[in-house]
């Protein structure tokens, strides 16, 4: 899996691009693949009882699963129903843009995901090894010791380099008039909560990716490995 | 050689402007907060829609608040 890439691409993805992006409708389609189903690998409890899944790897990235939520299929698919039924062009665009991005960028790690669903071919570049099975904690040690934890950190020193997209006047010129969403809130909210809003997940993405970093290697003693599919402590998932 | 001004653009890189600095501050010490608290209950680290929450209260309704008791 990827932690902070799927935070912190959406900005860069609205900055460079040549299209006009709006950046919520990027931003959730970065999120949703694992919106539904990275809960239940690492298992959530209600009241006496676990809900988790038998077989996680299946469940995330597989099939019969939910590893279509991965596919570049799908989101197509979300895309032209939220441009031809809900009637937005530019949020089915968005969405599209920013679930590609998750879709390619989970491509990193030993599972990968099923691209092009129906056909249930696991793309996997094996660059880093994917822990979900293990729990979340152990996950996130792992992920955070490997070459996952630096293709993070690649899009945080990028990011804070182009600090710039995160400033007020930036917000004002760029974000605000790609999207209607910005307009129809700020009736509702200030615009310093708005601009808050925005800021949010590049601010969760660098300081998780801080705090999981000082966790594992200060507080716990998991050593980096920097390795090809490492790090190889820990029992990579395979597909 | 004709020199000739050219616009820098809105986004390329620069150092942060002097009355930058306290919102700077202020998310810093955002940050500082919620480094500790998901390093003390790991839990916390795990969702988004809390890490948005988080940050809603801390960079804007607290400064807000402490903005309209002063």
């Amino acid at each position: 899996m990827s932690w902070a890439a799927h935070d912190l691409e959406p900005y860069a993805i609205q900055r460079h691009s040549k299209l006009k992006l709006a950046f919520v409708p990027v931003l959730i389609g970065s999120y949703a693949p694992d919106l539904m189903t990275k809960w239940f690998v690492y298992g959530i409890n209600i009241g006496p009882w676990q809900l988790k899944a038998d077989n996680p790897i299946q469940f995330h990235r597989g099939w019969p699963g939910f590893g279509f939520t991965h596919s570049l299929t799908f989101g197509l698919l979300v895309g032209l129903v939220i441009w031809k039924v809900f009637g937005s062009k530019t949020w089915g665009i968005g969405f599209l843009v920013g679930h590609w991005a998750h879709a390619l960028t989970d491509t990193g790690d030993t599972v990968g995901t099923q691209l092009l669903f129906p056909w249930t071919q696991h793309f996997h570049v094996d660059a880093w090894a994917y822990a979900g099975q293990v729990g979340r904690e152990l996950d996130a040690a792992a992920y955070f010791s490997g070459l996952g934890g630096m293709w993070d950190a690649v899009w945080i020193v990028y990011g804070l380099y182009s600090w710039r997209v995160l400033t007020r006047e930036y917000f004002d010129k760029y974000i605000v008039p790609a999207d209607r969403f910005w307009g129809w809130a700020g009736k509702r909210v200030s615009q310093t909560a708005l601009l808050t809003l925005y800021r949010a997940a590049f601010f969760y993405g660098t300081t998780r990716w801080i705090a999981w970093t000082i966790w594992a290697h200060v507080l716990h003693d998991y050593p980096y490995d920097l390795s090809w599919g490492g790090p190889h402590w820990v029992e990579a998932g395979h597909p | 050689m004709r020199l000739r001004l050219t616009r820098r653009s809105d986004d390329a890189f620069r150092f942060p402007r002097r009355n930058q600095l306290p919102t700077l501050a202020l998310y810093l010490g955002a940050a500082a907060l919620y480094i500790g608290i998901g390093l003390i209950t790991q839990d916390f680290l795990f969702s988004v829609v809390v890490a948005i929450g988080y940050l809603l209260i801390v960079a804007w309704l607290v400064p807000a608040v402490v903005r309209r008791l002063r």
